[in-house]
């Protein structure tokens, strides 16, 4: 399988609940259809959260895999833009 | 004997704490903040089932419901100082109980802060505040022997004893209200989550029957709470006073929440980037020591063991509880829509 390549990283690794949910939102707000979120995280409730959250906002989940000990990459597609 | 039994509780509550990631800090502001109601629909599910199995054990002889003063300043005004302090310090009381364990590090300080404020609003510095608002406190006349009265044959109010119905009653009508809620509203998906909000709430009921029983035989006839335990803990550590029921329980999630958290390899030592969130989350656990103190009661003490006893008391710091947590997560995560 190929690699998928990040647009945009950003590392949540270590922040308090619920920054790294608030700041994904953020980031696949400013960002355009079809690029690709990276987020680092540590946090087990967000990277259950994280990905519902952003399904339902009408972005693609691609993958989530574990990179450490309690630490997750999620990959997050950018869907088309509501309103 | 207290002790284990307490332990006991603990690690089970830890367990499932961790399992469930209840976190009810989560569950107030995921409802506004990311229209998400699934951790709430856990919570209340298991507080629906919590109101039969408490006037069940009532009924038996084992326990007797023992519902909190009303006070009207202190259950309104400490739970919302409470409901700001958790979103500042990113957890709830079981919430930043259970991630000590995971190894969260700012829960650790956030810990520190929220003990020790609670023990000097209790005992120290701040216990003339505590004072003052102590005049307020009303109880009623019990009407059921279900009811653990004082020696003057008083308690604190619910909606059985503002309604002069019989407990169960207006017990099973609010059961009906919130199962319908639940059962007939949509719940968001979260398909990664390891519980059914369902599952969550089912689990829960049987530690919360354990700890009422349990810590009724100690001498403490109440159902699970946090903040009195951290403030045994935190005196046992600086003073000679001896751990008791609650110390023992809140240690003991600590401990199962480690212990799980470990064999699910989601134990890490959690450091923030910025160091500044060390501050946020000092300000978030003495906002919570305090509020908790003069609120009568935390998220455990009130809103998982005052509701289902349905009250008065309770369903107040409930609201304020939601009220100030929504208030302080607006300020810090809101626009972000």
């Amino acid at each position: 399988m190929e690699e998928l390549k990040a647009t945009k990283t950003i590392d949540e690794r270590g922040e308090v609940c619920p920054v790294p949910d608030v700041d994904t939102k953020r980031a696949l707000k400013s960002m355009k259809p079809g690029e690709i979120l990276e987020v680092l995280i540590d946090y087990p409730l967000s990277k259950e959260r994280i990905p519902a959250t952003a399904e339902r906002e009408g972005h693609e989940v691609l993958k989530i895999e574990e990179i450490g000990p309690s630490e997750w990459r999620i990959l997050i597609k950018v869907g088309g833009k509501k309103e | 004997m207290e002790i284990i039994l307490g332990i006991i509780t603990g690690v089970a509550f830890g367990v499932i704490l961790q399992r469930g990631r209840v976190c009810f800090n989560s569950a107030f502001r995921d409802l506004k903040l990311l229209k998400d109601n699934f951790l709430f629909k856990a919570i209340m599910f298991a507080i629906a089932l919590e109101i039969v199995a408490f006037l069940f054990m009532a009924q038996m002889g084992w326990v007797h419901l023992n519902p909190k003063p009303f006070n009207i300043i202190g259950n309104i005004v400490g739970p919302f100082i409470f409901g700001i302090g958790m979103v500042l310090a990113g957890g709830c009381a079981s919430g930043t109980t259970y991630r000590v364990g995971e190894g969260n590090t700012t829960s650790w300080l956030a810990l520190l802060f929220y003990g020790l404020t609670a023990w000097a609003t209790k005992k120290g510095m701040f216990s003339p505040i505590l004072k003052a608002v102590s005049k307020y406190t009303t109880k009623v006349s019990s009407i059921s022997s279900l009811y653990l009265a004082d020696d003057k044959g008083k308690i604190g109010p619910t909606l059985a004893t503002l309604l002069h119905i019989n407990p169960w009653i207006i017990g099973i009508i609010v059961f009906a209200i919130i199962v319908a809620y639940l059962f007939l509203t949509k719940t968001t998906k979260r398909p990664d989550s390891k519980l059914s909000w369902q599952m969550i709430g089912i689990l829960l009921i049987p530690v919360a029957m354990f700890g009422f029983w349990t810590s009724t035989l100690s001498g403490r006839p109440y159902p699970l709470g946090i903040t009195g335990g951290w403030i045994n803990v935190f005196m046992g550590y600086a003073t000679k006073v001896k751990l008791n029921w609650e110390g023992a329980e809140v240690l003991g999630i600590v401990i199962g929440a480690f212990i799980t958290a470990l064999i699910y390899k989601e134990f890490k030592f959690r450091v923030p980037r910025r160091g500044v969130t060390y501050l946020q989350v000092t300000i978030g656990g003495i906002c919570m020591g305090f509020g908790a103190v003069l609120g009568g009661g935390c998220n455990i003490g009130h809103f998982f063991s005052g509701i289902p006893q349905l009250a008065l008391s309770s369903i107040v710091a409930g609201i304020f509880f939601i009220l100030g947590n929504w208030f302080m997560s607006s300020i810090l995560y809101g626009g972000s829509k």
